[in-house]
């Protein structure tokens, strides 16, 4: 489903299902440029806090490196922060990103670059939310049988320290 | 696939601004009065009831007169409501979107 929110046509956002939101939008940039806009800190805290005074507290830019953002307004302090899933220079971000107002709602972030053939750049974002059906899957399909492992893990652990 | 213009317009109108969003944060962590609030965002009454009722509109807040005092509260639509928190979501990535466009622009040939 495509959805106008008013926003010029180079922008569109769509709703492929129900736990994901892709927002994509045309930037008149080669991609190498919005690359480094996207990966090099002290260009990111131009533009990230859209308009407010940005602290990156964390940037440990790789595979599994932590990421916190924080933007102080006049109104308060949010904070924004995550894990580096993985990076594929010039073409992928994907991380984690949760926001500290709504702690453990975590969604995933996938940012895809791609250079159209007229210098300019496509990004792509898409954002998977866990939903409380996913949640509800995840515990009746796999997380008891992973506990029960954990446990007889621990269970040899304590046997071996007796 | 998402009704979405049915679903999370409401919402995310209501949550466009970053005052509205900071209110539902606030109530959040227990009620306030509408004088309470404008006192915390350093806004008048009158600007703030504005705030209030698109809030209540939106049924993200709602808000009761106990004496002479109006006390606001989180709505049945909350927040923690993934819809409503969706678009807040999608709303700063778009702003971010923006933001990211306007640096390219001046960042040119640099």
């Amino acid at each position: 489903m495509t959805v106008s929110m008013g926003a010029p046509a180079r922008a569109r956002l769509t709703v492929p299902s129900d736990r994901e939101l892709i927002l994509e939008r045309i930037f008149n940039a080669k991609r190498e440029r919005v690359w480094r806009a996207l990966s090099e800190p002290e260009l990111l805290a131009q533009w990230w806090g859209r308009g407010n005074r940005l602290v990156i507290e964390r940037f440990e830019f790789q595979r599994g490196g932590h990421w916190r953002f924080v933007e102080h307004s006049d109104h308060g302090v949010h904070g924004f922060e995550g894990r580096y899933r993985e990076i594929v220079p010039i073409e992928r971000i994907v991380s984690s990103f949760e926001w500290d107002g709504m702690p453990g709602h975590v969604l995933i972030q996938t940012l895809t670059l791609e250079q159209l053939a007229d210098g300019r750049t496509k990004l792509m974002s898409s954002s998977l939310f866990h939903t409380t059906a996913e949640r509800d899957g995840m515990l009746k399909t796999g997380m008891e049988g992973g506990s029960n492992q954990s446990y007889e893990a621990l269970d040899r652990l304590l046997a071996k320290l007796d | 696939m998402v009704q979405c213009s049915a679903q999370l317009d409401g919402a995310f109108a209501a949550l466009s601004d970053q005052t509205r969003r900071g209110i539902l944060e606030r109530l959040g962590r227990g009620n306030a009065s509408i004088s309470d609030l404008a006192t915390k965002f350093e806004m008048s009454l009158t600007g703030m009831k504005k705030h209030v009722s698109i809030l209540e509109d939106a049924g993200l807040l709602t808000t009761e007169k106990v004496g002479r005092v109006r006390s606001c509260k989180l709505g049945p639509r909350r927040l923690e409501h993934e819809s409503a928190w969706i678009s807040a979501y999608q709303q700063m990535l778009a702003e971010r979107f923006d933001h990211l466009e306007a640096f390219l622009e001046r960042t040119k040939g640099k």
